[in-house]
């Protein structure tokens, strides 16, 4: 069951997706607010304090990537696209203007739930004992959420910093992206490689001095990635 | 249909019995130099012989007719015995054979004595011997030779000279040869002239060619430049109604790929509906009276196989309008089959492969390869309780399939799913992977029926990687079948190679993506996620 409290705000312009949703993550023990347009999502969210956005991509007005953009220039809330195409282009976009996971549809209000709270989930503790992770110039504290490069604080979203906790729990360890889906995102076995691979661009553009020669956060030809200790 | 197109272009050039159409140019440039060639020399045979023969035959006519008048004049004072010395002494004598014939009496001056007065043919002779002079050629023993026949009118007697005209003969022989050569050179070099104009005469129709095939092999944006045959009357409407017809191909091909899309939107929103509120039905389904509880489970059950229906049924519409595209990875293989089966079975299927396949990555679509075992692995859990064990092996080509055109380096990597049902009938296999048909085993289904795409839908998914499926029996001889999907083993360096010819942005967007080789890659350069 869900943390009592969390609020969930559904951006969806089909009034029966929207109220059937609703009911069903209601059920799950979600509170959930609603907003019909891109316009509505944005005042919201400034207004109600919000742990979690779904937002559809086609929305009339300003479209769900735009919605997306401007709750990530808000917040790093974790937010959820719900797209009724997989293709391709539609995914990519949504995950590039900040999206952390995605749906389509149609899809099982439990599937819903699990993601949400796969997304929720705090990062795994380290080892006991060892609160700080040291690589190179980059510093972890995993309990307090925190990632310093240098002198200066990077700042991540939370499911950029579950990834980079996750990696750097087992330094030198290679995890594919099958392996990174499930621990970070809670998918199974046909979760979409892109997510990943999208995360991990991020993150090396927030902890990597040269994102596009990258020493921290490597790729494992073929297998997948580790972080370099 | 990429592979068809493909192959037909390739069959097309293989097929050498039929000359293309530059060598049917080069062979009819040749054959009219041939035949212009023919007519040249005979024609220059016939005149020319004509000419030195008429020549020849009018300088011996003069002179024959010359001697015979000083032949006439000697043996009107000489005695026979002296004809001899006269005709010995005549210009060029020996030359000529010189017969004379008087009463009777004959005498030869000629060292061939083949030319006797009896080799005169009896029509010269009956000709000179009523007063008339006259000129005739014949052959002697293989020897053309021409023969002057006059009356001497005082003795009343016949006087010939035969001349061979074999040196005639020896130079038009030559000149024969000559022409001959001639006409020879003329229609090679003809050929070759023809062939290597038609190269430029034919450069617009390679150039749709070209743009034809890479039409087929699916680059729907491909336009021949009409500018440049714009002052061509006989290419211009070529070019546009090529233009015109790819264009409009292009649009229906998108507009599929829209309706595909559009389907899908429209679907899809309803399910969602239907799925939570169902969801939210059955949250409280032992509040409902039995006979709702029923009906609600038997909702739900539809709704699953529906919205499965809808799935793959835009699965399949995106193959049919083209609109799928291939996202090659560096994948190891068995690691993915044994997480794959794990994963969907829940660990009860074993998973068994080949020592050598255990550390190799090849380059293949990871999500489709999945969709292939997950289907497999349903179809065998709806018809045949379940699969007995999943297979992954290397196979190189046996000597029959080396036999039948397979190179011999061409490596494939083999999945398989067995299972201990009831099998496929020989005459059900190759059909079952056919578009809604459940074969045989359609009649004895429980509730829990397929819809008879997912077979269909593993076809395509292995096609489009270049592998293919078939069903057979089990290893073991069993009963059961054995559903097997074969992928090209491409080594993991080719992807790269492949990708090394594109854009330094792209290869360098692979490297920070994880080697996707999707097209989708350049749109992942621009990165608008969140800052510092």
């Amino acid at each position: 069951m869900a943390a009592v409290g969390t609020r969930i705000l559904t951006v969806e312009d089909d009034e029966r997706i929207r109220t059937s949703v609703k009911l069903a993550l209601e059920d799950e023990g979600w509170q959930v607010e609603e907003a019909e347009t891109g316009e509505d999502a944005i005042s919201t969210f400034t207004r109600e304090p919000t742990d979690v956005v779904l937002i559809d991509i086609m929305l009339p007005g300003i479209d769900g990537f735009e919605v997306c953009r401007s709750v990530r220039r808000l917040s790093d809330v974790p937010i959820i696209m719900v797209t009724a195409r997989a293709d391709t282009h539609d995914v990519v976009a949504g995950l590039e203007a900040g999206a952390d996971d995605y749906l389509t549809k149609p899809f099982a209000p439990k599937e819903l739930s699990a993601r949400i709270r796969a997304l929720l989930r705090r990062a795994r503790p380290t080892v006991p004992g060892n609160p700080r992770l040291r690589f190179g110039d980059l510093e972890i504290v995993p309990q307090e959420g925190v990632v310093t490069r240098g002198d200066e604080q990077v700042h991540l979203t939370k499911t950029e910093f579950r990834l980079l906790v996750e990696l750097a729990n087992h330094p030198g360890t290679v995890f594919s992206r099958e392996d990174l889906l499930e621990k970070v995102w809670g998918h199974g076995v046909f979760g979409d490689g892109r997510l990943v691979d999208v995360h991990v661009r991020r993150l090396r553009t927030k902890v990597e001095v040269d994102p596009a020669n990258p020493r921290h956060v490597v790729t494992v030809r073929g297998l997948g990635y580790k972080l370099q200790p | 249909m990429t592979d068809h197109a493909t192959s037909f272009v390739e069959d097309d050039r293989r097929f050498g019995l039929h000359p293309g159409l530059r060598a049917r140019i080069a062979i009819c440039v040749a054959i009219v130099t041939l035949m212009a060639s023919v007519v040249v020399a005979a024609t220059t045979m016939t005149v020319t012989r004509r000419t030195l023969i008429d020549q020849r035959e009018e300088s011996v006519s003069r002179r024959a007719l010359a001697n015979s008048r000083t032949v006439e004049g000697s043996i009107g004072r000489a005695a026979t015995q002296d004809v001899q010395t006269v005709l010995s002494s005549l210009p060029d004598a020996g030359k000529p054979s010189v017969i004379l014939a008087v009463n009777g009496q004959t005498v030869t001056a000629s060292l061939d004595t083949r030319f006797g007065v009896d080799a005169i043919p009896r029509s010269l002779k009956d000709r000179v011997e009523t007063g008339d002079s006259g000129i005739m050629r014949f052959v002697i023993e293989g020897q053309p030779v021409v023969a002057i026949g006059v009356p001497l009118s005082e003795q009343g007697g016949s006087y010939f000279e035969v001349y061979r005209l074999d040196d005639i003969d020896a130079g038009l022989r030559a000149l024969g040869w000559t022409l001959v050569l001639a006409t020879a050179l003329s229609t090679i070099a003809a050929g070759a002239v023809g062939y290597w104009a038609s190269r430029y005469t034919l450069r617009p129709l390679t150039r749709i060619g070209e743009a034809t095939e890479a039409v087929a092999l699916g680059q729907l944006d491909t336009r021949i430049d009409y500018d440049e045959y714009a002052h061509d009357a006989d290419l211009a409407p070529l070019v546009s109604n090529f233009n015109a017809m790819v264009e409009s191909l292009q649009d229906r091909i998108d507009r599929d790929a829209r309706f595909a899309s559009d389907v899908s939107h429209e679907l899809r929103s309803p399910l969602t509906t239907i799925n939570a509120a169902i969801q939210v039905l059955s949250n409280s389904a032992d509040q409902l009276p039995e006979r709702s509880g029923q009906a609600l489970n038997l909702l739900r059950l539809d709704v699953e196989r529906f919205t499965q229906l809808v799935e793959d049924l835009l699965e399949i519409s995106r193959f049919d309008a083209g609109a799928v595209r291939l996202e090659l990875d560096g994948v190891a293989i068995v690691a993915l089959v044994t997480s794959t089966v794990a994963n969907l079975t829940s660990g009860s299927v074993p998973v068994e492969s080949d020592p050598i396949l255990d550390d190799m990555v090849i380059a293949c679509d990871k999500r489709r390869v999945a969709r292939i075992l997950a289907n497999y692995l349903d179809n065998a859990r709806k018809y045949a309780d379940g699969a007995t064990g999943v297979f992954v092996e290397r196979h190189v080509p046996d000597a029959e399939e080396i036999e039948a055109g397979v190179p011999e380096d061409e490596l494939t990597v083999r999945i398989a799913v067995e299972d201990r049902g009831a099998g496929v009938p020989e005459s059900e296999r190759a059909r079952i992977f056919d578009r809604f048909n459940r074969g045989d085993q359609g009649g004895s289904r429980g509730s829990d029926v397929g819809v008879g795409l997912g077979l269909a839908l593993v076809a395509e998914h292995a096609r489009l990687q270049g592998g293919h499926v078939w069903v057979e029996d089990r290893d073991d001889g069993g009963q059961g079948s054995r559903f097997v999907v074969e992928l090209p083993l491409l080594p993991v360096d080719d992807v790269e190679e492949d990708l090394s010819a594109a854009t330094p942005e792209a290869a360098s967007a692979l490297t920070l993506t994880g080697e996707h080789k999707a097209i989708s890659i350049g749109t992942l350069d621009q990165d608008t996620g969140v800052t510092p």
